[in-house]
């Protein structure tokens, strides 16, 4: 279903998750969040598990590291003691664990979003809705695209170091390989948006001048009726974990 | 002499994609600054902020022309949420601002001067705006002046070095690959080797 | 009598093109016109300004990719330089010379629908013109939603080809359509670009298999001037012996016609000229389509019942178990997609398996991307990067002719030049048993694919072991051994490589077709 929700109303969803997550600073609020946003990958958009907690890795120790800094040098910003005091959190959640999870559950609300849209789509709702000019457009297209691609890149280049210099090939790059490729992979990218401009350019892409797009499914009511509910279950989850001790 | 303020469409394009590879690399980053502030403690992310302000001299180093600096910054930012980025939305505020201060020195050259110190200087400004926002963000007012001076300097070294020197070195090393034949850094190095 | 004159597509009047790092102009000055409704095939030998030529139609050279012109260029009857470049697109489509060059890297749908939509089309439209494009090609729907980077090199010329439909301009340039693509797809190819009626302009290394689908051919001379202009009917009788010194590749009856006179009569097909050969120049036939043999030495690399994926993707083959021997030539052969690519990483150890096991050293893969091998900034330091010193630098640049180009950059080279520099820095390392060469002669010219075919067997004496994935059957007689056929997900036949060749239903099964040497097999196997 999350799929075929038209982007923006989706990226409206996600985003007001995520400044949610950033201004609710409760333990409770923020695993519920988590939850819901890792159940929605796993059963609407059928992600499998593995590959969610592969997702969440990153993210996990993106949050371990707050927690551990939290706890072992008690040296906690300021600002997220402030909030969460003002939002009533007692003294005995220790802000690095809230700060841990708000990590993974802003991570897959994103991930709701970037697993579920399709690149195209979401750039032609921006040029058709908010008048994203169509060089700016199709150059975010190709960003997005590229993204996934600098790990094929990455690792075609590094077997063709491997040829070259007559060793076998690591597993995982060690960190001197992987500095050392940094400069490859920022000229395959410009290489790469190069061949795109000519590629546009050669089949009529124009800053100015009339262009269509490809028919994308309206916004219908539907799409006004998740975003509605989605909205009112984030109220709801507020107000729940407003009643819960943490 | 092309138009100063207009980008075409490969400027346009290669913004994008070194948005899109440093969003990559900044959300790498992350995790060495999370192992060193480990290591040694709170004051690590200035000294390591430097590298998350690089892109906007990179591009504009290499492409020279308003608003470069800006929005490959932004952009990186974009492409860091798309990710599914732990800093979220927020991410975006703290690219446009970080974006922001190096375009502000860039403007103060009218956009002519690329040279290692106008990039170093680029960098101190980024770093400048950011520390005005962590400020604000962080609530450093609460914490002790001689920490705060410390923090102030070496986030402006971090700007200086990890942003600016960094970006020339990166910048000339690319210019060596040759994919930059055609834009505007390679104009100017054949206008001065004319 | 002649007819009303037909109006000109496309005129270059005394075109010179030059482009900036370089010193001298790459092509020109050169005088040429495409009418409408006329098919033209452009030949000419690697490095002679062909993709040059054909990029300053539009204006997309010198406006986008840098360079200076000389001379006019008339395009549906206005100078070229009075639109831009992308304005042109209503007018003129281009399939690139690398498939990825021409799309941008979205998906199979996006990347069609790009055209028609900015040309304005009625939004209504645009799916069935995606529709319409992806049937001709023959694209199946479910590709809609794969990106193109997960494709194999020949389909991304088949997306590339739909794109190009769908966009629907009048006059269409195409470099090397085929290069990358199976027999039976590449005659589909040349049916849909060069049906009667179209207007295009076509560069082809080998003009033997379209030169039916042309009207006109004309070759460029190694000093990008324009050598031959005329009917395809005469190309090969009246100027083969010019042609074939220039480096283009001239069909099998042609070339033994031309060694031996006497034996083969021009005038009749290949195989009824060699019912006429008495049996006692079977050595000499023989020699001529067939490697010599060398003897096998010890096994390098075992698979046993492997099951391959390419990195990041699924498994495509299963349950393949294959040996290569020091001193052999084996060809991979498939349709486009069967999963050549993906074995040829597999064999090397590059990629590891996803079921089964590997026995044996590891290999190098020249990959079927030229430009994924290049790190440097000048064709002379990739090859200085070798380390075998000055002298044999010197030799390796001659050998591979890439010594007038020595001080360039790599990715500055034309296709052939890029594929020859990739080719050199995977055979003269000299330190690997085992070569993988992953397609090999796309792009390359007659000429220097004749030279390949020499080294590959030279190489094979001196010891190595070597796989090469190619769809040119010709080619892959001329150099292998034993075939290795991939289809359907796994090994359809692996065995003898003239055995395979004769076999007209196997390779038809698998979208390839006999080579031109089928009937001289025939004959031999009959004389013998
Ligand atoms: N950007 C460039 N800078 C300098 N020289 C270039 C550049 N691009 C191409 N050349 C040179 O111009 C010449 C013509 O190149 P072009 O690609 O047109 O050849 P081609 O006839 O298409 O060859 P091929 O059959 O190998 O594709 C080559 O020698 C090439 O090295
Ligand atoms: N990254 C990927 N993800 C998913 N599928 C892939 C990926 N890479 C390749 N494939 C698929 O695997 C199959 C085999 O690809 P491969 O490149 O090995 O084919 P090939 O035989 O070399 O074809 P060609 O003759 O066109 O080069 C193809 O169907 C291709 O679409
Ligand atoms: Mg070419
Ligand atoms: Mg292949």
């Amino acid at each position: 279903m999350l799929t075929t929700l038209h982007p923006l109303p989706k990226l409206a969803l996600c985003l007001a998750l995520i400044l949610a997550s950033l201004v609710v600073f409760r333990l409770s609020f923020q695993i519920l969040l988590f939850v819901a946003a890792t159940l929605v990958l796993l059963i609407d958009a059928r992600i499998p598990l593995r590959r969610l907690l592969l997702l969440m890795v990153p993210f996990a120790l993106f949050g371990f590291g707050f927690f551990t800094t939290s706890v072992l040098f008690r040296a906690e910003s300021g600002f997220a003691m402030q909030m969460a005091q003002e939002q009533g959190g007692g003294p005995d959640v220790a802000p690095g664990l809230v700060l841990f999870f708000r990590v993974l559950a802003c991570g897959m609300a994103s991930a709701v979003f970037a697993l579920t849209t399709d690149p195209g789509r979401f750039v032609r709702a921006l040029m058709q809705h908010l008048r994203l000019p169509a060089p700016m457009g199709f150059a975010l297209l190709q960003a997005m695209h590229m993204v996934p691609d600098l790990r094929a890149e990455l690792l075609q280049l590094r077997m063709a170091r491997a040829m070259r210099l007559g060793r076998p090939l690591r597993r995982v790059p060690v960190p001197t390989e992987a500095i050392s490729l940094a400069i490859p992979l920022l000229a395959y990218a410009i290489r790469r948006a190069t061949r795109a401009a000519l590629s546009f350019e050669a089949r009529g892409l124009q800053r100015d001048g009339v262009r269509t797009t490809l028919p994308q499914p309206p916004m219908t009511r539907s799409d006004a009726i998740v975003l509605a509910t989605g909205l009112a279950a984030l109220l709801l989850t507020v107000w729940i974990s407003g009643r819960l001790p943490v | 002499m092309p138009d100063q303020s207009v980008w075409t469409l490969r400027e346009t394009l290669i913004v994008a994609v070194l948005g899109a590879v440093f969003g990559v690399l900044y959300l790498g980053w992350v995790q060495v600054w999370l192992v060193l502030q480990a290591i040694f403690g709170p004051v690590t992310m200035d000294v390591v902020m430097g590298f998350w302000l690089v892109v906007s001299m990179i591009a504009a180093a290499i492409i020279r022309k308003p608003g470069v600096a800006l929005i490959s910054e932004v952009m990186a930012a974009a492409v860091q949420v798309l990710l599914g980025s732990p800093a979220g939305l927020l991410l975006l505020l703290t690219g446009l601002v970080q974006g922001a201060g190096a375009e502000a020195v860039f403007a103060a050259t009218r956009w002519r001067r690329y040279s290692v110190t106008v990039l170093m200087a680029a960098g101190m400004g980024a770093a400048v705006f950011s520390f005005a926002y962590t400020w604000i963000r962080f609530d450093y007012g609460s914490l002790e002046p001689g920490l705060l001076i410390a923090m102030f300097v070496l986030r402006l070294a971090s700007g200086a070095l990890l942003g600016g020197l960094l970006a020339h070195i990166i910048v000339k090393a690319l210019y060596r690959t040759g994919v930059l034949s055609g834009l505007a850094i390679d104009r100017d190095a054949r206008a001065a080797g004319a | 009598m002649r007819g009303p004159p037909v109006p000109e597509a496309l005129t270059y009047q005394d075109v010179a093109l030059q482009h900036d790092a370089a010193t001298a102009p790459a092509v020109g000055p050169v005088s040429l016109h495409l009418c409408v409704g006329e098919r033209v095939l452009l030949m000419g030998p690697s490095g002679a300004g062909k993709s040059t030529l054909l990029h300053a139609a539009t204006g997309l050279f010198p406006v986008s990719i840098g360079g200076a012109r000389h001379g006019e260029i008339v395009l549906n009857g206005r100078p070229v330089d009075s639109r831009r470049p992308a304005d042109w697109a209503d007018t003129c489509g281009y399939l690139f010379q690398d498939a990825a060059q021409t799309l941008a890297g979205f998906t199979v749908r996006d990347e069609i629908a790009f055209g028609p939509e900015n040309r304005g089309v009625d939004p209504a439209e645009i799916h069935d013109f995606v529709a319409l494009s992806m049937r001709r090609v023959g694209i199946p729907e479910t590709w809609a939603d794969r990106r193109i980077t997960a494709l194999s090199g020949g389909e991304r010329q088949l997306v590339a080809l739909a794109a190009l439909l769908a966009q629907g301009a009048p006059v269409t340039l195409a470099d090397e359509p085929a290069a990358s693509l199976a027999p039976m797809a590449a005659r589909r190819m040349a049916e849909l670009l060069l049906a009667p009626g179209c207007t295009a302009m076509v560069v082809e290394h080998k003009p033997g298999p379209i030169l039916d689908h042309v009207d006109r051919c004309i070759a460029l001379g190694a000093g990008g001037r324009v050598m031959v202009e005329v009917p395809p009917r005469d190309v090969v009788e009246r100027h083969g012996e010019a042609l074939a010194e220039a480096g283009i590749a001239l069909p099998l009856a042609t070339r033994l016609h031309t060694a031996w006179p006497d034996l083969i009569d021009p005038r009749l097909p290949l195989s009824r000229a060699l019912r006429r050969v008495v049996p006692a120049h079977a050595d000499r036939l023989r020699a001529a389509i067939l490697p010599d043999p060398i003897e096998a030495g010890p096994e390098l690399v075992t698979l046993d019942r492997a099951a391959c994926a390419p990195p990041f993707g699924p498994v495509v083959l299963r349950d393949v178990s294959l040996t290569v021997r020091a001193g052999e030539v084996l060809a991979i052969l498939g349709p486009n997609g069967a999963g050549k690519s993906t074995l040829a990483g597999c064999l090397a150890g590059l990629v590891p398996l996803k079921a089964g096991t590997r026995k044996g050293a590891p290999g190098a893969v020249a990959f079927q991307n030229p430009e994924a091998h290049f790190s440097r900034e000048s064709v002379r330091a990739e090859i200085e990067g070798l380390g075998h010193g000055p002298e044999v630098t010197g030799r390796i640049l001659a050998d591979w002719s890439l010594d007038r180009v020595a001080d360039q950059h790599p990715f500055t080279l034309s296709q052939g030049q890029k594929r020859r520099l990739a080719l050199a820095l995977i055979a003269e390392a000299g330190r690997w048993p085992l070569l993988i060469l992953d397609e090999p002669t796309a792009g390359l010219d007659g000429g220097t694919e004749a030279a390949l075919a020499r080294r590959i067997r030279e190489l094979a004496r001196e010891g190595r072991g070597i796989a090469v994935s190619t769809h040119d059957m010709d080619f892959a007689l001329a150099v292998a051994d034993r075939a290795v056929l991939l289809d359907r997900g796994g090994v359809e036949f692996c065995g003898s490589c003239p055995d395979l060749m004769r076999d007209r239903a196997r390779l038809t099964r698998a979208g390839l077709l006999p080579p031109e040497a089928a009937p001289v097999l025939d004959w031999l196997d009959a004389a013998c």
